[in-house]
């Protein structure tokens, strides 16, 4: 008895850590952006075209690297093309995210109907699963929890790291945050702001590509256009939470998988006539606690200077 | 010649410019929209003949294009009013739902009365104010990021509506988790027979459109919005309260989108549904851009995506098209809205176009 709830409890950490994955890839990519003062709220348009690519190149091609692949080049393209509304023709970053999202939504509908006719219910028939690693996975408990995990997992964890060391230790994150701080400063300094900027986009849209792409390809075996779910809004939260550090945005991500994880958990546990009810209610548990630790820990902390702000030289 | 030069007297410049780049955006998007026909093997000009037809072919079907503007007006209305002073509500949705869930509840509970249908519709204006009030405290006060609270509050409230129909709040009489359906005394009455035209429209077209107008035009609120979402500093120091301002606008439109929701449950759906909205705070957004956050523009974008909205169904159904083609027309109009102030100055650079 006492051996099978000690399970459950490996079970649900595990689990956490899991539904962390697409959080950790984002705010981790958002991150790296935000420091170099752009404020990309069109992450969640980008995680959504990631996953409508990596589902229909999976999909198409029976391959779900290849689906992989696809959803990292749909959130090159997509963070790309905002990089040219904010970057290139310097409009406002706010307005320009939004649009990035309105049109992903558009464009996934329209094409995922496009390509499946009605009634049609297209499905991967098999997933990214964990993938232990040898003899560490073999250790109890702290092998199951972390080293029998998605390779989304694992690349997320060691990108804390590297993206704490490019951002602090390396003369490209100098120049980053120099850019993200006072861009005209850093221009006249010789600093190339705009390759700066694209170079910290393409960077986030790998990131993104595989968080979007993670919850086709290793989650949900459907696509549908809600499928992102604000994940994209609270990877945004997480950065501010997270001070714009990554490692504050690996804290920030555990603390919101394991939110999302506990309310489908608890939903498992109950019994008798308002399980359900309940259960259902639980749904919105993460994105209260969210608003909830952005009220506690988001107010007026300074980010980078230039954060959201158009910059031209002329 | 004569009459040419008192019209552009009329017009400013300002308008004048607004005219070219919502032209310029609708021809964009259009065209866009004709290469993704002829890509998908249908001919452009008979499709936007059947979205044309669909939508104003005849009594009724106009009938239906003015149903489907009256929530996206009041939504966009709202939106423009905080979008004039930069605060980017993408909110709409969950505040239409609040309010169409707590005018519902209210009507249901009152039963009928000569009064149902007055308080219902206030306390779906006070719900979605109420919503919108969270996050423009965290906006005027905390200093938060509206963008991201007013769209996980979405979630919030759609979930929270959803458990509400499911379980305290379902119908006794239909199996689905939908709410019972409201009295007789809170239903907005039809304009024209065999229609379902209902008195929703006039609310919007010429209650809240007026006024709307007259607060942003012509009063010193509409002229703290401008002077906000120009230049908060220079707001600040010309003696405005820029977040008493921000909150103000922010509630505002929380209460339009609010009514949009009762208005709809009112009119023309007579219980609530989880299905309420097919996205109409979303629309708004695209309509208030489109509209130039001017009152007059966004009734006359209201119009125009409700017209695609209900023209594209007939359009895909002759022509055996997907669903969604109003999805993509929205998402590249945005961009195109966008874009537009560029394509300008590009063209005003080139010689080609003198504003």
């Amino acid at each position: 008895m006492i051996e099978m709830e000690w399970a459950l409890i490996i079970g649900f950490i595990a689990a956490g850590i899991r539904t962390s994955a697409p959080l950790m890839l984002a705010s981790l990519g958002e991150t790296i952006v935000e420091r170099g003062g752009i404020l990309n709220l069109g992450i969640e348009g980008a995680m959504l075209i990631s996953a409508f690519t990596g589902f229909m190149g999976a999909f198409l091609s029976g391959n779900l690297w290849i689906g992989l692949l696809m959803a990292i080049l749909g959130g090159i393209l997509t963070v790309i093309t905002f990089g040219i509304l904010v970057v290139r023709i310097n409009l406002d970053q706010v307005v320009s995210g939004l649009a990035i999202n309105l049109l992903a939504a558009g464009l996934c509908l329209y094409f995922f109907r496009l390509a499946f006719s009605q009634g049609a219910f297209p499905y991967l028939s098999e997933l990214i699963g964990p993938y232990p690693i040898p003899l560490l996975s073999q250790i109890p408990v702290i092998g199951e929890v972390l080293f029998n995990q998605t390779i989304f997992v694992y690349v997320g964890i060691v990108s804390v790291p590297i993206t704490y060391y490019l951002i602090f230790k390396t003369s490209y994150g100098l120049k980053l945050r120099s850019v993200g701080e006072d861009p005209l400063v850093a221009s006249y300094l010789g600093i190339e702001v705009s390759k700066i900027r694209y170079t910290a986009l393409i960077l986030e849209g790998i990131f993104v590509g595989m968080a979007g792409g993670l919850l086709c390809l290793s989650m949900f075996n459907v696509f549908d256009t809600r499928i992102v779910a604000a994940r994209g809004f609270v990877a945004v939260s997480i950065v501010i939470l997270g001070r714009w550090n990554p490692v504050g945005a690996f804290a920030g991500s555990l603390l919101f998988g394991f939110t999302e994880a506990l309310s489908l958990w608890i939903g498992t546990f109950l019994i008798g006539p308002e399980s359900a009810s309940i259960s259902q209610l639980l749904s919105l548990l993460p994105y209260l606690v969210t608003l909830i630790a952005l009220l506690i820990g988001g107010r007026r902390v300074r980010g980078p200077a230039a954060l959201g702000s158009p910059f031209s030289k002329e | 010649m004569e009459l040419e030069r008192k019209r552009s007297l009329a017009l400013s410049k300002g308008t004048i410019r607004s005219l070219y780049k919502a032209g310029i955006s609708i021809g964009f998007a259009l065209l866009l929209t004709s290469v993704l026909f002829l890509l998908t093997g249908a001919n452009p000009f008979l499709a936007f003949y059947y979205i044309f037809a669909g939508a104003f072919g005849n009594v009724s079907l106009a009938a239906e294009t003015l149903v489907r503007t009256t929530p996206i007006l009041l939504v966009s209305l709202g939106l423009a009013i905080s979008f004039r002073c930069k605060v980017w509500n993408i909110g709409a949705e969950g505040q239409l739902y609040m309010g169409a869930m707590l005018g519902t509840i209210t009507a249901v509970t009152l039963g009928n009365t000569p009064l149902t249908l007055i308080i219902s519709l206030l306390v779906s204006i006070a719900g979605g104010l109420a919503w919108a009030s969270v996050p423009a405290f965290m906006r005027a006060k905390l200093g938060i990021n509206e963008v991201i609270t007013t769209f996980l509050m979405n979630y919030v409230s759609i979930y929270l509506i959803q458990w509400l129909l499911a379980f305290p709040f379902r119908s006794p009489d239909t199996l689905f988790p939908e709410s019972a359906q409201i009295p007789s005394s809170a239903v907005l009455p039809v304009l024209v027979p065999y229609t379902r035209l209902h008195l929703g429209v006039i609310i919007a077209l010429f209650v809240a459109l007026p006024l709307v107008h007259f607060l942003m035009m012509r009063t010193t609120f509409g002229y703290k919005l401008k002077a906000v979402g120009e230049n908060p500093e220079a707001a600040r120091y010309g003696g405005i309260n820029v977040g008493r301002t921000m909150f103000m606008a922010l509630i505002i439109s929380g209460a339009l989108a609010g009514l949009a929701g009762f208005v709809e449950v009112s009119g023309i759906q007579f219980r609530m549904r989880p299905s309420l909205s097919p996205g109409y705070g979303y629309t708004g957004i695209v309509v208030a851009l489109l509209g130039q956050n001017n009152p007059v523009g966004v009734a006359l974008a209201s119009i125009f995506l409700a017209a695609i909205f209900n023209g594209s169904t007939t359009m895909s159904r002759a022509l055996g098209q997907p669903q969604g083609v109003v999805d993509f027309i929205q998402g590249v109009l945005v961009i195109f809205v966008l874009a537009s102030e560029y394509i300008i100055r590009y063209l005003e650079r080139k010689g080609v176009l003198k504003v």
